[in-house]
């Protein structure tokens, strides 16, 4: 059958291609659109599910099967269905619509579910909801990318956002302990970074409890190991500061 | 009918004993306003011909589109009866039960009221409400009996049916009065009970017969409607006519000439008349005899009737002449028999005058409050008359004595706050000018007119020298004359735009006592305040000036600003109110907040607060459309929730903005108000977050089938290892019991922690002691850092102690043995539900204060790594692996923590360095980094230059890689464990008459509630039904329980507690019995699972649910397209 005609090829709508190179050679094989996520995440068991069937093309499009030998060479077997979950596996996708489109409303969500955890309305000390923040986040037009983290793009967001609406992220409460003789000095270097100083007391040591933005966290940290040889500590109170408990207006 | 002049009202209105406050109640669409519109028609106010179509009362846009009241509003209306003049002040209220406040605040303010009856549709739930309204308030009820012409023209009613209709109608009102009656008669009995048992002095004899004596030795007679006694009036709104039986007493006593007062007596009920005889005698059913009521008065509307529906023109004349009316050309002409109709009997039997009439004579003036009435509306909660200070007590007389006189007390009662427009309001409406304001106009046009000319003559003649400066003098003194016209024809405008968009709250108020006056000045009283209060603190007789009194609390002092006359939509000016009115007061939005009591003297009491039929349930989260527009949306809910007496309104923890209104057309008002009238500004309504809780519970002894679990081979083995393996990743170890043992990335430290259930007795401890577990955190705290231990009082010591105490009896046996002893923390946020057990040997700490924790030397260096313990743990118990909630109820125990490797370096510096654990810790950092060349190279270098110790490596501060280790091995320990959510559970109070308990039953069943206890309330036929409900569930119960009874049953829903859910989220069939019952895939709804996705979903966390359930049902898009 060497004459390529209508009858011998298997031509299939609606596909999702997974492609594998193995041997010098491509391989194929046809799946379901949607799907193929589904299985390497674990939700879907139901190899039927996935695949349209359980042969291995060269080309899908073409409707052209690999020859046996071929896959012998490449997979040291011949079963159809082994080497068609190996190609699943490992193999590089064709992302779906639906797939991207819930890839991308999670991560959305996602983000926004960090940005509301972070960040408080300066006015009020309370935290912003999420729907809220995402309904900002769509005001500014942001677009999430998916090769990068979801903290990481939060925290971009929250730059955005600043612009257009009172945000800010929730601050730490931090307690330092540091030695009298270094204290002033210290203290002088670690301003810039203090947001409020809420109280502040000379004793044997000089202690300091003051509210700081998260984001600097580590270079003050840094900052006191290494003026004070490590004798000033600092202790994290409360990782953020927010107005508690429900509030009815009256 | 002439338009009552302002004058004649403020005339009117210092004549105490001719005034009746009344308000009009009924269940919705029983015609309320149609009937208000009736008796405004009857003051010229409105049309006669639009009456009961232009429901001038509903002054509201939605009002007039949806076609019910939504707010009470207020009339005042005169009444002529011969020679004596009335004053009505007429209150519309709203019949739908989602304003029930409304009634609330309009009956407080009334002495009598009208209940208005459909003739066809009977007594509905509502009339059961504002019966017992209206009731509870004391106030007097007259009865209208509504639509008769639905029985004539819908129903098709002869009069004998209709009779018997209105009569189980009548029966059924006078049945509901009785059920009220009784139950305060009983309740009385039962308080008198409880008195006597509590004096167990009076004689055994008495109490003997004491049970029978409840009922029947009171008298209830005056409470019933009847026609005879006058207070029941048949009316058709619509149509305009009504009467009350005196009315054909009067006419056929001269016809037939029997005596009026027999005719009174006899029309209403089972009496015929024997023409022959003369005689007017017992009916007997039996031999078709028809009762006067039919024969007299039924009759002869249902031929009238009759006559103009088949358009029988001669009769129509005939009955026309021999009622010896005139009717226009126009109306007899006309072909719509419904016009004819209400022609002829708005003139033979006007309604207004059979309802004014009865109201003025059977309703009350404000004269003649009750003793009863005054005491009950003095004494707040369960406080007797008798107990209130001499000072207040003097003022019941005044109170019953209503005076006008200067000496008399003023006291008002502001019963909501309503906004106005501030266009609306007379000082900045158009006026229409006096005649001298018009000739000053005139004169001043006519000088400008002629400076103008003058100026043009002056500029046309060219003379731009020292002449030319005359009329610029001129212009320029002529311009702020123009401005000054301006200005005064600005002023009766709306003021300028920020003013006119506030909106102004005006008090909806009743005078009790003295005379309200424009700029008096006078005592606010909040709803908590207390006269004992203040005569304690203020010595008798204070002589300082008002404004100097020491604050006392929920007490303002102010003055009162604009008085006005309410007309509807329309409000009047006024000077002073005599006592008796009803008025609304403007400028004390500042000072009021939805209700208060003012009064002269500072020894008033405040009234009771309103009692709501309706409690606010609906819960919805508001939120701006724009995140700027925040301060709008909270500034604006503030107004509306002054405005409306029946909206809560909450900001929660998470930063929602919850609105809790009575119902779902509630709802929609207050949404409308905030957008159009509040706040301006689109906002958007959601569904109200639903908090969970994750907890882990014993392993269960039997699977989902009620088998043995362990007895079976398992089929599905697969499944669970395969989850198993996904939720933990390699590099931990877990033994058999849950124990799961992490160590740091950079290996210095291990980590064995377990996760045990508290019982829970134990969670609830925690969750009732929070507050005192977050004071001995402080305490310890400070206690740690070596300061001084004397602020530890010695109540705050013992409440320690006993908690500490409670906590030991409940934590008992093997597996709790000393572990009281050893808690190191509560968690998330240091005073939750959860514990931090220490059991590691090497290292004691623990939260108690006192010197069992005096913090040893050794224990001193381990501080700062404890406090990264510590951390990891409130972050663990913060947000769970479920759905990233707070964990609740779970207690880790830290078996084991090894710091060997960690000492090991500590030790080797020991004798170099002194006792300085962060040198350590950096020193360790230091070799840390020499044992690991995979470290980063700037880092090495930059701590080689600078040759000091480094906290950090290449996996960040140790006191952090501590922290994230500590919170993963609590996940994974939590994890091991079967895990469970818990819901937050409402407690539903439920009343409903017996005949819908089924549907309430079926409702809650739905929603997984559970009924906890029913009972009946003694005397009546309600039932009250006790259930617990998940408040996951609760969205739209409200409104469905009502839609489902048709309003006869209403819920109270009040958060209390956390439950747990039973079933497992992560379960899939195991066993060979599961397989059979539940399949392979476990269809059947999984509750936990459904709420633990949606809050994932919401969270945007990776849910495990297909994207496409089907992959052959997709849609196949082919080639062409």
């Amino acid at each position: 059958m060497s004459i390529f005609t209508p009858t011998n090829q298997i031509r299939l709508t609606n596909v999702a291609v997974v492609r594998m190179k193995r041997a010098g050679k491509r391989f194929e094989i046809a799946c379901y659109k949607n799907k193929v996520v589904g299985w390497r995440s674990g939700v879907e068991k139901d190899l039927d599910e996935v695949l349209q069937t359980h042969s291995v093309f060269v080309n899908v499009s073409k409707g052209q099967v690999a020859k046996k030998e071929d896959l012998i060479s490449a997979f040291g077997t011949d079963d159809q269905t082994e080497i068609c979950k190996q190609i699943l596996t490992k193999g590089e996708v064709q992302v779906s619509d639906k797939e991207r489109h819930t890839q991308l409303e999670q991560m959305f969500r996602d983000i926004a579910t960090i940005v509301a955890d972070k960040c408080v309305n300066p006015e009020t000390k309370r935290p912003y909801t999420v729907i809220l923040i995402e309904r900002a986040m769509k005001d500014i037009h942001y677009s999430v990318k998916t090769n990068k983290s979801t903290k990481q793009q939060a925290l971009e967001v929250i730059k955005q956002l600043k612009e257009k609406m009172k945000i800010e992220r929730a601050h730490m409460r931090l307690r330092f302990l540091l030695p009298v003789s270094e204290g002033k000095k210290l203290k002088e270097k670690l301003k810039p970074f203090i947001k409020v100083i809420e109280s502040e007391d000379y004793d044997q040591q000089l202690e300091i409890v003051c509210l700081i933005d998260p984001g600097c966290f580590r270079e003050i940290d840094e900052l006191i190991k290494k003026e004070t040889k490590g004798k000033g500590s600092l202790e994290v109170l409360n990782l953020k500061d927010v107005e508690e408990g429900d509030e009815k207006l009256e | 009918m002439v338009l009552n002049s302002l004058d004649k009202m403020i005339q009117l209105q210092k004549n105490t004993a001719k005034i009746r406050n009344i308000c009009v109640l009924a269940h919705v669409d029983h015609g309320k306003t149609t009937l208000a519109d009736c008796l405004i028609s009857s003051n010229g106010i409105i049309s006669s011909r639009l009456a009961g179509k232009l429901r001038y009362m509903d002054s509201r846009e939605d009002e007039q589109i949806r076609g019910i009241t939504m707010k009470s509003s207020a009339i005042s209306l005169h009444y002529t009866k011969g020679t004596e003049e009335y004053l009505i002040n007429l209150i519309d209220s709203p019949g739908h039960v989602d304003f029930s406040s409304e009634v609330s605040t309009a009956v407080r303010i009334c002495d009598g009221c009208i209940i208005v009856v459909d003739a066809v549709e009977g007594v509905c739930p509502q009339t059961q409400a504002v019966l017992r309204q209206a009731w509870l308030e004391n106030i007097r009820p007259v009865l209208v009996i509504n639509k008769i012409d639905r029985l004539i023209v819908e129903l098709k009613f002869t009069p004998q049916e209709a009779y018997s209709h209105l009569k189980n109608i009548l029966e059924q009102i006078n049945a509901l009065t009785g059920a009220l009656f009784t139950s305060k008669v009983l309740e009385e009995r039962a308080e008198r009970e409880t008195e006597s048992q509590v004096n167990p002095s009076s004689e055994q004899g008495e109490q003997v017969y004491d049970w029978s004596a409840g009922l029947e030795d009171t008298d209830d007679s005056h409470l019933y409607f009847s026609p005879d006694q006058g207070n029941v009036v048949f009316t058709s709104a619509i149509d305009g006519w009504g009467f009350g039986i005196e009315h054909f007493a009067k006419i056929y006593s001269e016809k037939i000439g029997i005596k009026k007062e027999v005719l009174l007596k006899t029309l209403w009920g089972d009496y015929y008349i024997n023409m022959k005889a003369k005689k007017i005698m017992k009916v007997d059913q039996a031999k078709g005899k028809k009762p006067l009521f039919v024969q007299l008065i039924l009759e002869n509307i249902w031929s009238l009737y009759d006559a103009v529906l088949k358009k029988d023109k001669e009769k129509i004349d005939k009955i026309v002449t021999s009622l010896g009316l005139k009717i226009g050309a126009r109306e007899a002409r006309h072909s719509d028999p419904k016009v004819q109709i209400s022609a002829v009997c708005s003139q033979w039997l006007p309604i207004s005058q059979a309802v004014l009439a009865m109201v003025c004579q059977k309703l009350p003036s404000p004269l003649d409050i009750t003793a009863e009435r005054v005491e009950k509306l003095m004494c707040t909660g369960s406080q007797t008359f008798d107990s209130l200070p001499p000072e207040t007590q003097a003022l019941k007389a005044a109170f019953m004595k209503c005076g006008s006189e200067d000496t008399a007390p003023v006291i008002i009662f502001v019963s909501k706050m309503f906004a106005v427009d501030a266009k609306a309001l007379p000082q900045n409406k158009p006026r229409p000018l006096t005649q001298e304001e018009i000739a000053q106009r005139r004169e001043r046009a006519r000088q400008r007119h002629a400076e103008k000319l003058a100026a043009a003559q002056g500029q046309a003649p060219l003379e731009p020298t020292q002449d030319g400066s005359a009329p610029e003098t001129n212009l320029k003194g002529e311009e702020p004359r123009g401005d000054e016209e301006q200005v005064e024809s600005m002023t009766p405008k709306p003021m300028p735009q920020e003013e006119n968009n506030q909106g102004s709250f005006v008090a909806f108020a009743r005078v009790f006592s003295g005379v309200a006056r424009r700029g008096k000045k006078i005592f606010v009283l909040g709803p908590k305040y207390s006269p004992v209060e203040f005569l304690q603190r203020v010595p008798l007789g204070f002589s300082a000036p008002p404004d100097d009194l020491p604050p006392v609390p929920h007490m303002a002092y102010c003055t009162l600003g604009n008085l006005y006359l309410l007309m509807g939509r329309d409000l009047e000016d006024l000077e002073e109110v005599p006592p008796g009115n009803v008025l609304g007061i403007g400028g004390l939005q500042d000072f009021v907040l939805k209700s208060a009591t003012l009064c002269s003297l500072p020894s008033c009491p405040p009234f009771i607060p309103l009692n709501f039929e309706a409690t606010p349930i609906v819960r919805v989260a508001v939120e701006p459309k724009h995140p700027s527009e925040m301060p709008h949306l909270v500034k604006g809910m503030k107004l509306l929730n002054q405005a409306d007496p029946c909206v809560q309104i909450l900001i929660q923890e998470t930063g929602e903005h919850v609105l809790v209104t009575a119902g779902e057309v509630h709802l929609q008002r207050c949404l409308d108000d905030l957008r159009e009238r509040f706040a301006k500004i689109e906002i958007s309504v959601s569904e109200p977050i639903i908090p969970f809780r994750e907890t882990i519970t014993k392993p269960p002894k039997v699977d989902m089938v009620n088998e043995e679990i362990g007895k079976q081979q398992k089929v599905a083995v697969i499944h669970q290892t395969k989850e198993d393996q996904s939720k933990i990743p390699e590099g931990i170890q877990v033994d058999s019991d849950g124990l799961v043992t992490l160590t740091t990335p950079n290996k210095l430290a291990t980590l064995s922690v377990r996760a045990m259930p508290l019982p829970e007795e134990v969670t609830q401890i925690l969750e009732e002691n929070s507050d005192l577990i977050r004071s001995i955190e402080q305490l310890t705290s400070s206690l740690n850092e070596g300061r001084n231990t004397q602020m530890i009082h010695q109540k705050i010591q013992e409440k320690i102690w006993e908690f500490k105490g409670k906590l030991e009896q409940h934590l008992t046996g093997r597996k709790w043995r000393n572990v009281v002893d050893q808690i190191w923390s509560f968690g998330p946020r240091k005073c939750g539900p959860n514990i931090l057990v220490n059991k590691s040997e090497d290292f004691q700490n623990s939260v108690w204060p006192g010197p069992a924790s005096k913090a040893s030397k050794e224990a001193t260096k381990y501080r700062d790594l404890g406090n990264s313990i510590v951390s990891g743990f409130q972050l663990a118990t913060l947000s769970g692996p479920m759905c990233e909630e707070p964990l609740m109820g779970v207690c880790f125990v830290l078996e084991k923590w090894d710091l060997s490797k960690f000492e090991e370096q500590g030790a080797t510096d020991k004798q170099n360095q002194e006792q300085s654990d962060l040198v350590k810790e950096g020193q360790m950092g230091d070799e840390k980094q020499e044992l690991q060349d995979g470290c980063s190279e700037p880092f090495e270098k930059r701590t080689a230059q600078k040759g000091e110790a480094s906290l950090s490596d290449c996996y960040g501060p140790f006191s952090g890689q501590l922290i994230a280790t500590m919170k993963e091995a609590c996940r994974y320990a939590l994890q091991v464990k079967p895990q469970r959510l818990m819901a937050a559970m409402y407690t539903c109070d439920i009343m409903a008459t017996g005949d819908v308990l089924g549907r309430v039953y079926a409702v809650l069943s739905k929603r997984e509630g559970r009924v906890l206890q029913e009972e009946m309330k003694e005397g009546t036929d309600m039932f009250i039904i006790k259930a617990v409900l998940p408040v996951a569930e609760s969205f739209g119960f409200a409104d469905e329980i009502r839609k489902r009874t048709s309003g006869l049953a209403s819920p109270q829903l009040v958060f209390s507690h956390w439950e747990m859910i039973p079933s497992d989220p992560f379960w899939v069939p195991t066993t060979e019995e599961e397989y059979l019952h539940f399949g392979e895939k476990a269809d059947s709804e999984n509750q936990a699972r459904k709420y633990m996705n949606a809050v994932r979903k919401r969270k945007g966390l990776y849910v495990e649910e297909k994207i496409v359930e089907h992959a052959e049902k997709q849609r196949t898009l082919s080639k062409n397209k």
